[in-house]
């Protein structure tokens, strides 16, 4: 209670000159006319394309039909707790959570490596990158068809090779126990090179001379490593981490692609989820439901990274 | 000033774009109509469809239809709902045969009585010229809403070398599920516990696993479904279970069939490739199947466990909700040319699939086609045991409430009984709206 009485006090004061502040709200506003004239063009866009789309979603969540030829009406929140209480969806969020995380965490850390590995440029480095970042050039789509063909079971690639080390040959794709995983491969094959790209980046920032002076200290690779090339890379960290989170949740192309889903909802995603209640169950309501809740998890995600990064800038 | 000369470029472009776009539709030329299709089985059909739709523009010089690819069968109905609600609906799709007594509901057909009348014919006449067994799918409470375009079945497809290699004599096929069985049983090989050759594939994947559930099912004397209802399945029923405990039995007890859910094309591949010796499959795939694989193959009945009866699968033409008048006579005219007894046979050549117009199969060069692939013969020839195609109210959910549990149950998860039980549980959840809205609405 101690901690609340100052706190009320600066409210108090800063509560009167109310007009005063209206007063320089309009003339800052005045100022920037120009630049909100400049960014007119974008924000009509943006309007029309994201905002409208989402304010739409938001509309949409609200209505539901009762029976098939029964009109739209307005349920409220009945739509967010249907979804709420659909054991599909808390399956696909729950799968989803697993991906996000098996993905993100391989595909960082062997960015990083690939990164390290080959920060000094040489003709045999830049070679290596570029054989790197190939994945990323092939479209989610073929590179799920080509996985398609590699994930075959007795008669693909990975069996031919690898089959006969194992006891039994997998079916990895209609396992419920192993379609997931097969599905992450993919995307830490695909996006660990992307994410190369920004520690090669971040690399680069870190200041040659500070890395001299711990050489000259006689710190070795490890030292240097956790303690001025890691701390170095703390915002490239917070970027990517940022990225391949939202990467888990809108990039479901090879869920499309390799198994719809299935087998018994073992691939469903949160965005599949969604787009089979809007396109199967042709249930608008529902699909506009899930949408806002992936939405608002998604905003409250970047908002919080946004905060600490700009908490990061700010600070020592 | 920067900013009006801006906007004076905008608007002036902005008129260029919308006279240009303007032009084409009141001049006075062909009727521009789009057919979307699908592409749904191995194979080249979107080249074949694309010299289809030349040879009609070719011929109907008033009319000037544009073939739209639209994926497979599910993305189809999409595309088309999509653009229904975008108000520019095609003038006609060839939609998965199963799918339009959904549509049907939701008021997304045009019925086509009122086109065949103004031909000068009747229902009756109009539908005679198909394959009765084609005629459940397309016709929805006494009304026409389909045209059966091309049509197909599940075969069972062996591979004769290593029939004989094990001492099986493939012109005498397996007949019943015993039998196959028996085959099956004979025709896996093994090295300790690891497989090196399956004795049978049955594909499961989202759409070919209801469908394969339906057949097995038909074999076993039961309904997947009530043919006259969209609101009912039968999935928690004797003869499901008995079709869903062989499926288990051919995996786990049996050890002939892969365990997990294989989708089709997996299917096909493995077969092609010698690693399963028989499959069951579309008879869409006949062509592929004859076009790769390098041994002799031979194509049967499915086995019955009580009855021959088999499930059509395949595709109808319908004309969406909506269309303008000169459109819909365009559509009209372009479904009744691709679905003539030649057209058809040609369509069935090239694809595998059967001809849904009986005259196809009088016309000569069907018959020498024929005479040279008798494996396209057995395919014709189940059409006696067909029966309709699962349909009802939101079909694919639906269906994928059964399969889901399939999946569980061929992935070692759960057992038949308990899995067919939560099926017909989630179904019937799926269906209330529409039994609330019909057969649960008391005066």
């Amino acid at each position: 209670m101690s901690l609340a009485e100052p706190a009320a006090l600066p409210v108090a004061a800063s509560a009167a000159p109310r007009l005063h502040v209206l007063k320089r709200f309009s003339d800052r506003f005045k100022a920037s006319l120009p630049a909100y004239l400049l960014l007119l063009p974008s924000l009509v866009f943006l309007a029309l394309f994201t905002y409208g789309a989402m304010g739409r979603v938001f509309v949409d969540a609200l209505y539901q039909r009762a029976t098939p030829k029964a009109p739209v009406r307005f349920v409220g929140l009945d739509n967010i707790s249907a979804v709420l209480a659909d054991p599909a969806f808390t399956g696909a969020v729950f799968n989803n959570l697993v991906y996000a995380v098996g993905t993100a965490i391989p595909s960082i850390g062997l960015a990083l490596l690939f990164a390290l590995a080959l920060a000094r440029t040489s003709a045999i480095s830049s070679a290596l990158r570029a054989a790197l970042f190939l994945p990323v050039l092939i479209p989610m789509v073929a590179a799920s068809a080509l996985f398609l063909f590699i994930f075959l079971p007795n008669v693909g690639l990975l069996d031919y090779y690898i089959g006969r080390f194992l006891p039994v040959l997998p079916n990895w794709l209609g396992d419920s126990d192993i379609a997931l995983y097969a599905i992450m491969v993919i995307t830490i094959w695909k996006n660990a090179g992307y994410y190369m790209l920004f520690f090669l980046a971040g690399l680069q920032a870190v200041p040659e001379d500070v890395m001299e002076a711990a050489h000259l200290d006689g710190a070795g690779p490890f030292m240097r490593f956790r303690h001025i090339i890691l701390p170095e890379l703390k915002p490239t960290f917070l970027f990517v981490i940022v990225i391949a989170t939202l990467n888990a949740v809108t990039q479901v192309d090879h869920v499309f692609v390799m198994t719809k889903g299935g087998p018994s909802n073992a691939t469903n995603l949160v965005l599949f989820y969604i787009y089979q209640q809007a396109v199967e169950h042709y249930d608008i309501g529902k699909a506009s439901a899930a949408t806002l809740l992936t939405l608002a998890a998604l905003m409250g995600l970047t908002a919080l990274s946004f905060r600490t990064m700009a908490n990061r800038e700010g600070g020592p | 000033m920067l900013f009006t000369r801006r906007l004076m470029l905008g608007l002036a472009m902005a008129g260029t774009f919308a006279s240009a776009l303007a032009v084409p539709a009141m001049a006075e030329g062909p009727t521009e109509i789009d057919l979307f299709f699908p592409v749904p089985v191995d194979g080249k059909l979107a080249r074949d469809m694309g010299t289809l739709i030349k040879e009609f523009n070719e011929g109907h010089p008033a009319i000037k239809a544009t073939a739209v690819y639209t994926g497979s069968y599910d993305d189809t109905l999409i595309k088309t709902r999509a653009s229904i609600k975008a108000g520019k609906p095609p003038a006609a799709v060839i939609m998965s045969a199963n799918f339009l007594l959904d549509m049907q509901i939701e008021n997304e057909l045009t019925n086509l009585d009122g086109l065949i009348a103004a031909d000068g014919t009747t229902k009756e006449k109009f539908l005679g010229q198909f394959f009765p067994a084609l005629q459940g799918n397309a016709v929805i409470d006494r009304s026409v809403y389909g045209v059966p375009f091309h049509n197909s079945t599940p075969l069972l497809y062996i591979n004769a070398d290593k029939a004989k290699e094990a001492g099986l004599d493939p012109s005498k096929p397996p007949q019943t599920w015993a039998e196959l069985t028996d085959w099956a049983k004979k025709l896996t090989k093994r090295e300790g516990d690891k497989v090196t050759q399956w004795g049978i594939a049955i594909p499961c994947a989202y759409d070919y696993c209801g469908w394969m559930m339906e057949t097995l099912t038909m074999t076993n004397g039961g309904r997947y479904y009530n043919e006259e209802f969209g609101g009912e399945v039968y999935y928690d029923t004797p003869s499901m279970l008995g079709a869903l405990t062989w499926w288990n039995d051919l995996v786990y007890k049996h050890k002939v069939h892969a365990p997990g859910a294989t989708p089709g094309p997996a299917v096909s591949t493995s077969f092609i490739s010698g690693n399963a010796a028989m499959m069951m499959l579309s008879t869409g795939s006949l062509t592929y199947v004859r076009d790769n694989a390098k041994f002799n193959y031979k194509v049967a009945f499915i086995p019955r466990n009580v009855r021959n009866a088999v499930p059509i699968g395949g595709a109808s033409l319908i004309i969406p909700a909506g269309l303008e008048a000169d459109k819909q006579k365009a559509a009209w005219t372009l479904i009744k040319w691709m679905t003539s007894p030649e057209k058809s046979a040609w369509w069935s050549r090239a694809t595998g699939y059967f001809a849904p117009n009986m005259a196809a199969y009088k016309t000569p060069d069907m018959v020498d086609f024929l005479n040279k692939n008798p494996d396209a013969k057995t395919a014709v020839e189940q059409l006696d045991v067909a029966k309709p195609w699962f349909a009802t109210y939101k079909t694919v959910p639906v269906r994928k409430n059964l399969e889901d549990e399939v999946m569980l149950v061929l992935n070692g998860k759960k057992q038949p009984k308990e899995a067919l039980v939560a099926a017909q549980k989630a179904a019937d959840e799926t269906l209330k709206p529409y039994n609330a809205e019909t057969s649960l609405k008391l005066p």
